[in-house]
């Protein structure tokens, strides 16, 4: 500060600045800060605004979520961000936190499913491929519209069908669970038309439960009259005309499926069945061909006799046909009496006989049974199958058997149907036919012929001429011993010269053919005299076929 | 320093800000009117006009801008399928994981800390100059010095952004975009540097000549 020293005098001149307009009292450059308030305020109001409702899921393993990067989708579209991971206060279960956007506040319900959507490879499909490189996010299901709910449990498998698929669940019962698995296809004409949704053991054990689905516009084939069955694996038959292979299609064989069809009846003999019909799943297609007869007729036979080889589930026959089949075996032992009975109780199908014509006596189709016991019906137990031993329970008219009635309020239950023993009194009874039969044979008209059979003999053989024939005979006889002794001693001196003459000239023919012999000695000699004039034969043959001009001009002068 | 100092201030002196021709114009008693540079026509004026108040507005809405930049994503990596958001701050925390401390430092010092030390730092001063402080001009004057200098560099940020938008744009293997916060950080900067042309640093000494 050099300048501080100078003193007014010596400053210098320097132009008189003119006056510009007023300025204006207010600032412009609070607009800016205005500005920023205003966007900060309009970004505050936005996040407030977007800020959705947050909830807690709980999955049982955290695999693949991260907080504040894992997405929840709803159809791939992005509604919120997981926030927070954490293990829940029992540390059985992870708790996620997730912030949804305001949108998804009316998706959520008590209804709403939530999973991890993660890449999955079952046997039927891949799943999620594009979660290989994203990573794993939530996704959902909103379900129907029900009571709003902030705190959710996670699914640990992604649900198979979702809501506003358009189709129909339908419910399948069965004693066992066949092929039934989550996820299994479901086939309609061999076309895949749904999947298995879920399956249980009903609450008592008795049965599988399970939950199909049938999509539109497929679901409409599913009738009142629909017959579902197991088509998972193959099903190989074999019979007189072949070996026949049936499979729904690859997909069944390695995992399983269900088929359904109408069998009788066309497709609109009934009406489509609503949602969550329940029907019976067959164990295979030839079972669900089968017809079911809805009314049943149970009855217990009581049998004193052995019952080894007779099982549960043996058939009932009328003359060949099943008609039933055993539903239970028990053993009952009297101790006043010492004696053991063996109920068993048979279900009979009375639909699979056709009755034809009325009953005498004015009876109607609820005495038929008492009518056809009263006219020897009854049932015993017959072999099936001689190597196996089993048993089948046959009824059958038995005329002869002994009077008996069904007994119908019994202490079993069931009315108590009468039964006849398998052995003992068939044998029986098949005695007393051929007995029957003896009985009818003409005993004494077959005498009486057998007697004159044998007069007529005795006549002959105490007849004259009978004994001429045998004189002559006799004569016949002495005859030819005569000529025989003629004949030993004319033929046979004369037949032993000649054989002796026939040895020495054999002798001699042997002399000569010896080694030593001077016919052999000369016979080689010839040979060896043969052979040498084969080879000089053969040295001409050589020459002439060299030189060929040697017949004309003799043998040249040789090289 | 005397308080009896020889300024052109108290010569009713004024330098042209443009063509920095000294010309004479006695200041009024209320200072409402403003005189024209005899040469070139400009403004004429001794001090920044409304210097405290402009620059306090321009901290405000830099100030308001800061909290958006540093909340919002910075940028959005698409990455084989996988989004990724990241705000200024949790692309520092995730370069430390990584182990990138360098990185990581260049970026806190350049995106968090500078424009946080400038708004401070001029707060300070325009504090310090309201309250007509005496405290350590040179000192001040040489914060004031470094937030002018330090002002251009804070661009660093928003620069990376824009390179790599444009630079990683493979399809569907990779892009990155810029987020909101880098509109809003872009603000700040841009504030801050007004902030700090718009504060006359003449200030820091009237008080000391008085």
């Amino acid at each position: 500060m050099s300048d501080s020293n100078l003193s007014q005098g010596d400053l210098p001149k320097v132009p008189v600045a003119p006056l510009k307009e007023k300025p204006s009292r207010f600032s412009l450059v609070w607009l800016v800060p205005l500005v920023a308030a205003l966007i900060g305020g309009w970004l505050v109001v936005k996040a407030l605004r977007e800020k959705g409702p947050r909830i807690t899921i709980t999955f049982r393993s955290a695999e693949g979520l991260e907080a504040g990067k894992t997405k929840v989708k709803y159809k791939d579209v992005e509604i919120g961000t997981v926030s927070t991971v954490e293990l829940g206060e029992d540390l059985q279960r992870v708790v996620v936190k997730a912030d949804l956007v305001k949108a998804a506040e009316r998706l959520i319900s008590e209804n709403t499913r939530f999973w991890v959507a993660r890449a999955r490879v079952s046997a039927t499909a891949v799943y999620g491929l594009g979660t290989v490189f994203s990573g794993a996010y939530i996704d959902m299901d909103p379900g129907k519209p029900g009571k709003p709910m902030r705190h959710f449990t996670g699914l640990e498998e992604p649900p198979i069908v979702t809501t506003g698929l358009p189709g129909r669940h339908f419910v399948l019962e069965s004693p066992r669970r066949e092929s039934l698995e989550v996820g299994a296809p479901v086939y309609y004409r061999q076309i895949r038309v749904g999947e298995v949704v879920s399956y249980r053991l009903q609450e008592d054990g008795q049965k599988i439960v399970a939950k199909i689905f049938v999509h539109a516009p497929y679901d409409k084939f599913v009738r009142q009259n629909t017959r579902f069955w197991d088509a998972g694996g193959i099903d190989l038959k074999m019979d007189a005309s072949g070996v026949h292979l049936y499979t729904e299609s690859l997909v069944s064989v390695l995992v399983g499926g269900i088929a359904f069809d109408t069998f009788d009846g066309g497709l609109n003999a009934e009406e489509p069945a609503p949602e969550d019909t329940v029907f019976l799943l067959f164990p295979s297609l030839e079972k669900a061909k089968e017809k079911v007869y809805s009314t049943k007729n149970y009855f217990v036979l009581l049998f004193d006799e052995s019952v080894r080889g007779l099982s549960v589930g043996a058939p009932v026959e009328f003359r060949g046909i099943q008609i039933g089949q055993v539903i239970d075996i028990k053993t009952e032992f009297d101790l006043t009496t010492n004696k053991v009975k063996i109920p068993v109780i048979i279900a009979t199908e009375p639909e699979r006989i056709t009755f034809v014509g009325a009953l005498p006596g004015g009876r109607t189709r609820k005495d038929l049974i008492d009518y056809l016991v009263s006219q020897g019906m009854r049932a015993q137990l017959r072999s099936g199958n001689f190597i196996t031993g089993q048993l089948y329970v046959a009824l059958d008219i038995f005329p002869k058997a002994a009077p008996a009635q069904i007994v119908h309020n019994g202490r079993y239950g069931y009315p108590e149907f009468p039964t006849v023993g398998s052995t003992f009194e068939e044998v029986g009874s098949k005695l007393s036919n051929i007995l029957d039969k003896l009985d009818k044979i003409p005993l004494e008209e077959i005498g009486t012929d057998l007697r004159d059979t044998v007069k007529g003999a005795k006549r002959i053989t105490t007849s004259p001429e009978l004994l001429r024939t045998l004189k002559s005979l006799e004569e016949a006889v002495n005859e030819m011993r005569g000529l025989l002794a003629q004949w030993r001693t004319q033929t046979s001196p004369e037949l032993n010269t000649a054989l002796v003459q026939a040895q020495s000239s054999l002798a001699a023919m042997e002399s000569a053919l010896r080694a030593d012999s001077p016919l052999q000695s000369r016979l080689s000699a010839a040979v060896e005299e043969f052979a040498a004039a084969a080879r000089a034969l053969k040295v001409l043959a050589d020459s002439l076929e060299r030189h060929p001009e040697s017949v004309l001009f003799g043998k040249g002068q040789g090289q | 320093m005397s308080t009896q100092v020889f300024t052109a201030r108290r010569m009713g002196w004024v330098s042209c800000s443009v063509c920095h021709l000294l010309s004479s114009a006695a200041p009024h008693e209320d200072r409402v009117e403003v005189f024209r540079c005899p040469r070139c026509g400009a403004r004429l004026y001794s001090r920044k006009p409304d210097s405290v108040a402009r620059t306090w507005a321009l901290v405000l809405a830099a100030c308001i801008f800061y909290i958006p930049a540093n909340v919002l994503p910075m940028t959005t990596v698409v990455a084989l399928g996988k989004v990724q958001s990241d705000t200024i701050m949790s692309g520092v925390i995730y370069f430390i994981q990584s182990g990138s401390w360098p990185i990581a430092l260049i970026i806190f010092v350049a995106s968090v800390f500078v424009p946080l030390l400038k708004l401070l730092i001029l707060a300070f001063l325009l504090i310090s100059v309201q309250r007509r402080s005496r405290l350590r001009p040179i000192d001040r004057t040489r914060l004031y010095l470094l937030t002018e200098a330090v002002g251009r560099w804070s661009m660093l940020d928003v620069f990376v952004v824009t390179i790599l938008v444009a630079m990683v744009n493979l399809g569907a293997l990779a892009t990155i975009q810029a987020g909101p916060a880098a509109l809003y950080f872009a603000a700040v900067v841009v504030l801050t540097m007004f902030a700090a042309m718009s504060f006359d640093p003449r200030l820091i000494w009237d008080v000391l000549e008085e």
